[in-house]
């Protein structure tokens, strides 16, 4: 019996200070819940964020991010020659922020 | 008098193992063991009489592999060490991985056991017949599920089963269909009752407790006749001692019936946020379902993460690339955190609603997993060493039992084997081993277990 995952996830993220906040995700799948934080449209923090519901980023790049959360979305196992699933995949499950370092 | 956990429960006025044991073969003649037996089955346990508790089983088809759970070693090379990193829980001194952050922070009320093994072979269904039955065995002897048996010593104490599977049986898991978790010698009236149902379903139903729209009173009524006579013949087919308790058909009359039973299993009825916080997904929402069946007077459940290896993101680790191609991300991305949600979900909602202390949480798996790391990146099946835990009633959390060697191949200190963790499980739901027995093939009186229980678990 495959798993099945009821509703859409979803969550509201706002910047706390320096501090990255987040509310509980409704219709949580449970799967992998990331920070992702990104400059250009190229990743450059990702962090689990299962654990609190705060992050505190350190990041070596200055000038404008966006931060994001993301939740695995399995669909099924199936993976490439590489091993990387193909049809399962990170979806964005919050609102998205700017801000500066 | 049988004794239950420290209770004297005057119910059973048969003689107790021991006296059996002194009686001999002479006195076993003279003994009216059918009287014992139907004493037992009858009410082993008044609930106002003796410390009773109740028990949860999550059982990890597929099996984790130490080395990347509960038995990290990060000081060995690494191709044994594997890729996840351990952290530090609120205990001191016991690490678990990374993924698990959730459950980090409760294992104060969680005992590992990192040295159980087995003898018997690296199959699946090797490690599903010992860890749910205490034994290995072929199809001439197929011995009980520990559901069963509980339900066999406890009896029934509602309208809902005493011994339920969520959310379905183990299916095909590699190697043939004795995957442990039927009734065995104790008759179909101590079946597990299988839920069949996927309980994160939005529309999720048990079917068997839905009466099909325009089906009125008389068609219940020819129904119930239909398993009368049904009834009967299971009652002539099957032997004496399994007769005690009402049969799978009265069983199955009394939830179709039953309003309590079709509450029980409606999830609906639960706070949102709560069913967030167990994981929207088969797995949390069957943890949570358990959590509603032992509130509902179900003794003994038991939730299968998984009914098969094949083809689906599992605990099964080969990384082989075609049927069988689990890998560390399924692991980092799905099993660990639905895992670590819905487990510590669990513990928390029972704790809150005062049930921890009386509900044993067991968390078993088949076998650990190779040492050095495959070809392939993956680990195979491996018996030789192995952890899975306990936590809730007078479990003391908190805690290490024995310990495996530098690289998890093989138990270091204080072996254990899977028939201690059923002594284990049966001793902290109050079931004294020394003087309960069951009727065993030929209604010859068996113990539960032949095994002890692993004392340094208790408090």
């Amino acid at each position: 019996m495959e798993q099945k995952f009821e509703g859409t996830p979803k969550s509201e993220i706002r910047m706390d200070g320096h501090k990255l906040v987040r509310t509980e995700v409704s219709n949580d799948w449970g799967s992998l819940l990331r920070w992702v934080i990104t400059q250009n449209g190229k990743e450059v923090n990702v962090h689990n964020a299962r654990p609190m519901l705060n992050y505190e980023p350190k990041l070596s790049t200055k000038g404008s991010h966006e931060a994001v959360l993301q939740m695995w979305k399995y669909v099924d196992y199936k993976k490439d020659a590489q091993g990387e699933f193909t049809n399962s995949k990170f979806v964005e499950v919050s609102n998205k922020i700017a801000f500066t370092v | 008098m049988l004794n239950i956990g420290k209770e004297r429960v005057p119910l059973c006025e048969g003689p107790s193992r021991r006296s059996f044991l002194q009686l001999g073969t002479t006195g076993m003649a003279t003994l009216s063991l059918p009287t014992l037996f139907k004493l037992e089955a009858l009410g082993a346990v008044k609930n106002s009489d003796a410390k009773i508790r109740n028990c949860i089983t999550i059982f990890l088809v597929g099996s984790p592999g130490q080395l990347d759970t509960w038995d990290m070693k990060p000081d060995a090379p690494a191709e044994v060490r594997g890729k996840f990193k351990p952290v530090q829980t609120n205990v001191n001194g016991i690490q678990i991985c990374e993924h698990f952050p959730m459950m980090s922070k409760m294992m104060d009320k969680v005992a590992l056991i990192r040295s159980l093994h087995h003898r018997t072979g690296a199959t699946h269904e090797n490690g599903q017949r010992w860890m749910m039955t205490g034994h290995d065995f072929n199809a001439d002897s197929v011995k009980p599920h520990l559901g069963s048996v509980i339900s066999r010593v406890f009896g029934q104490k509602g309208e809902l089963p005493c011994n339920i599977v969520l959310p379905g049986p183990i299916g095909n898991t590699g190697a043939g269909p004795l995957h442990g978790q039927t009734s065995g010698y104790l008759g179909s009236a101590h079946e597990p009752f299988f839920l069949n149902s996927d309980p994160a379903n939005k529309d999720f139903k048990v079917g068997d407790l839905e009466v099909a729209q325009g089906q009125g009173n008389n068609r219940l009524d020819a129904r119930k006749q239909l398993l009368t006579q049904l009834d009967d013949i299971q009652r002539r087919t099957e032997s004496r001692s399994t007769q005690m308790h009402d049969s799978a058909y009265d069983r199955a009359f009394r939830l179709l019936t039953s309003p309590k039973a079709k509450q029980a299993f409606d999830l609906n009825q639960e706070n949102e946020k709560l069913r967030d916080r167990y994981g929207r997904n088969t797995f949390g929402q069957s943890c949570l379902m358990a959590r509603r069946m032992v509130e509902n007077g179900v003794r003994f459940v038991t939730v299968n993460h998984f009914d098969t290896v094949f083809n689906l993101s599992c605990w099964d680790m080969h990384a082989d690339g075609g049927g069988l191609n689990n890998t560390y991300l399924d692991y980092e991305r799905l099993l660990c955190p639905q895992f670590d949600i819905a487990f510590t979900a669990l513990l928390e909602d029972l704790q809150q609603r005062g049930m921890l202390e009386e509900t044993v949480v067991a968390v078993l798996s088949e076998f650990g997993r190779t040492p050095r790391i495959n070809p392939k990146g993956g680990r195979d099946h491996y018996p030789n060493a192995w952890t899975n835990f306990l936590a809730g009633g007078n479990i003391r959390g908190g805690q290490v039992i024995g310990s495996t060697d530098k690289i998890g191949s093989r138990p270091n200190d204080f072996p254990v084997e899977p028939p201690q963790i059923l002594a284990s499980i049966y001793h902290a739901m109050g079931i004294n081993l020394d003087t309960t027995m069951m009727p065993g093939p030929g209604d010859r009186p068996v113990r539960l277990v032949e095994a002890e229980p692993i004392r340094q678990l208790f408090s």
